[in-house]
């Protein structure tokens, strides 16, 4: 077993990643300055050394902040000591840290390196990151963090001796099921790297002589085609997006934690223990619908989210007992809202549309009653909305809800931070209310109940969160 | 990992129910702080009316827009005064409610076992009238109890800092007895919480 006990320093390959983030966080303006001023200003005589004097000096500054970065496991802590002028030690007790994700980029590939992020609840950003050290010390870290559990830690302050149990494979994605992904998961995400080069196209052809629109007659089926061309390169583009992020995308678990693993150039594994899992949501377009995958997003505090694309249902349900949720489909999702939401959304919709309406008639007349075209929108997405929302309160409230995409979410009911109930005044008028739990990553919000029920539903989490002694983070 | 954990239907029925009559409204005097502001906007929108009237040629125009400004913070100043009116607070063994809202009413609920910390703020016109605001954070939302008086907001801040101690301690003790693969027992359906320690 590794021994985390003593000072751990990076590996120095992690000067590289330290320059380039201290170059970062010098800031764009200042570095162009920095470089125009290295590139443009006539050294001569003793000055011409001043380019070496700069760069040897931030080399410098990047080895002294590379052999002050030690960090190391003391008492149940997480002891990170860092800063070259200001020295920041920082104690991180173990069983705090939400989740470590450990990602192998391509530098860290050839040098056999990893690099460690660090989550707890106290920030919402990363707490603090590991540049490049040794994979078995990272896997090592990852593992003590996972199986941490607070509540077993001796009073005398030595944490208790690990839990050595193998990883299963919960499942991996094969190739045929990245592709499914790419085509059916936002396929014309490809789209975001496309606009900018159409959108700089006409530059182009304005600079290259002899080239471009001006020069040959444009076809009435060049518009299709152009479409057709568009989409496809669009898919393509995601289809490669989708390899490099999630190639070989796999869930382990152990008796404490999960672990995704996935990426093809930078290789990323994210772990969290089940406790600090506080709610399990999953999304399914129509695509995915057809193709029977869906997105699943395992919600814990801080950054860290366990996140799984491309999940069939046999796959979700799995997903869902591993998190200890009860599984969606054994879920009871038979109570409904009130149908009085559509007709809320509704004259909600029609009223900003009599504003708009209004303001849009100066400039275009008429037309500008076509805004009103949004209200039967409005009123039938609710309606079918309305029509298919169901929700349960079992060991956690969970929620179902279909228009054109699906949606689930679960929040177990010990996870829970606090509860709300509001009432709205055309909710007052109708005797609904909703009725919101939160967690603390996340909410789950249903409305236009009953106020009985709302009550209800409140008293009832509010008995769970204070009769259950289950570890909630 | 957690077989042995039963978490059957709860007749809601046996429920302890949060009471709305137990509620406990905040201090009069919180209604003079919470219009100062709008007091002192109509101040500034009034001078700035009547100088503003003084030199202008058309003397309508911003009499006309001042008085929609301080009718506008009139309705303010009514929103507010029904809002201290409905803000009130609920202590249980086990948790803090927060009662608010005139347009939309609400009521939030928050357990001793997932508050993080607590703290009492005291603006300059809150002290002048011995008056304080409770902050109560979570690791989700946090809640602010305005108009309370320092002594109560001191006592309501020990009470929960000692109920929130309490309630972890119980939890530690009941998981210490568990083996680490979290195998854990729930309470049994229906069960009372336990009681709050002495004094």
């Amino acid at each position: 077993m590794i021994d985390l006990a003593a000072p751990q320093r990076q590996s120095p390959i992690a000067i590289v990643f330290l320059g380039l983030r201290i170059f970062r966080s010098l800031g764009i303006a200042q570095i162009v300055l920095v470089v125009l001023f290295i590139v443009r200003a006539p050294f001569d005589g003793p000055l011409s050394v001043l380019p070496v004097i700069i760069i040897g000096g931030f080399g410098g500054f990047s080895t002294l902040a590379w052999w002050r970065n030690t960090f190391q496991l003391v008492d149940g802590e997480l002891v990170v000591t860092k800063g070259v002028i200001r020295i920041v030690r920082l104690n991180v007790p173990i069983e705090r840290i939400q989740s470590i994700a450990i990602e192998q980029q391509l530098l860290h590939r050839l040098t056999g390196l990893v690099k460690v992020t660090v989550n707890t609840a106290g920030t919402k950003d990363v707490e603090f990151a590991l540049d490049a050290i040794a994979r078995p010390v990272a896997e090592e870290l990852q593992r003590q963090a996972v199986t941490a559990v607070p509540a077993l830690r001796p009073t005398d302050g030595t944490l208790p001796p690990p839990v050595i149990a193998e990883d299963q494979v919960g499942f991996t994605h094969d190739g045929r099921r990245l592709l499914l992904m790419a085509l059916t998961m936002s396929p014309l995400t490809g789209l975001v790297v496309l606009g900018p080069i159409f959108a700089l196209g006409g530059d182009f052809f304005d600079r290259v002589p002899d080239a471009g629109p001006d020069n040959v007659t444009v076809r009435w089926w060049w518009i299709p085609i152009g479409v057709v061309v568009f989409v496809v390169l669009s898919v393509a583009l995601n289809i490669i997006r989708v390899f490099l992020r999630d190639w070989q995308l796999t869930l382990r678990s152990s008796p404490t934690g999960l672990r995704r693993t996935s990426g093809l150039l930078s290789r990323t594994s994210t772990a969290s223990s089940v406790d600090r899992i506080q709610m399990v949501a999953s999304a399914q377009n129509p695509l995915q619908r057809r193709a029977g995958l869906r997105s699943v997003q395992l919600a814990t505090v801080g950054q860290g989210g366990l996140s799984l694309g491309g999940c069939d249902d046999v796959q979700f349900a799995s997903v869902a007992t591993l998190a200890a949720v009860t599984p969606i489909d054994e879920q009871q999702l038979d109570r409904r809202i009130h149908p009085a939401e559509v007709f809320l959304a509704a004259r909600s919709t029609t009223l900003i549309c009599l504003v708009l309406t209004g303001a849009l008639f100066m400039l275009v007349g008429w037309w500008s009653l076509l805004a009103f075209c949004a209200v039967p929108y409005v009123w039938v997405t609710k309606r079918v909305g309305v029509a298919n929302f169901r929700w349960g309160l079992q060991d956690e409230l969970a929620s179902s809800r279909r228009v054109i995409s699906s949606a689930t979410e679960q929040a177990l009911l010990h996870k829970t931070n606090s509860v709300h109930v509001t009432q709205s005044i055309f909710e007052r008028r109708r005797g609904v209310a909703t009725v919101r739990l939160t967690t603390a990553a996340g909410a789950v919000a249903i409305g236009m109940i009953p106020i009985d029920e709302a009550h209800a539903v409140r008293d009832t989490i509010l008995h769970a969160v204070e009769t259950d002694t289950r570890p909630w983070i | 990992m957690t077989d042995s954990f039963s978490n059957e239907p709860i007749p809601t029925d046996h429920l302890p129910r949060l009471n709305d009559d137990a509620f406990v409204s905040v201090d009069p005097r919180y209604l003079r702080v919470s219009l100062t502001g709008v007091a002192l906007a109509a101040t500034a929108v009034a001078v700035g009316t009547v100088i503003i009237a003084v030199q202008a040629n058309q003397k309508v125009v911003p009499l006309l827009i001042g008085g929609g400004v301080l009718l506008l913070l009139g309705m303010v100043a009514v929103v507010r005064t029904l809002e201290v009116r409905r803000l009130a607070y609920q202590l249980r063994e086990h948790d803090l409610s927060l009662r608010s809202g005139v347009i939309t009413h609400r009521v939030e609920s928050l357990p001793f076992s997932r508050i993080q910390h607590v703290n009492v703020r005291r603006g300059p016109i809150e002290r002048s009238l011995g008056l304080a605001t409770l902050q109560v954070s979570t690791a989700g939302p946090d809640i602010s109890i305005p108009g309370l008086t320092q002594a109560d907001a001191e006592r309501i801040k020990l009470l929960v800092t000692e109920r929130a101690d309490v309630v972890a301690d119980e939890i530690t003790s009941d998981a210490e007895m568990l083996p680490l693969s979290g195998d854990v027992t729930a309470p049994e359906p229906g069960s009372t919480p336990p009681p709050p320690p002495p004094g």
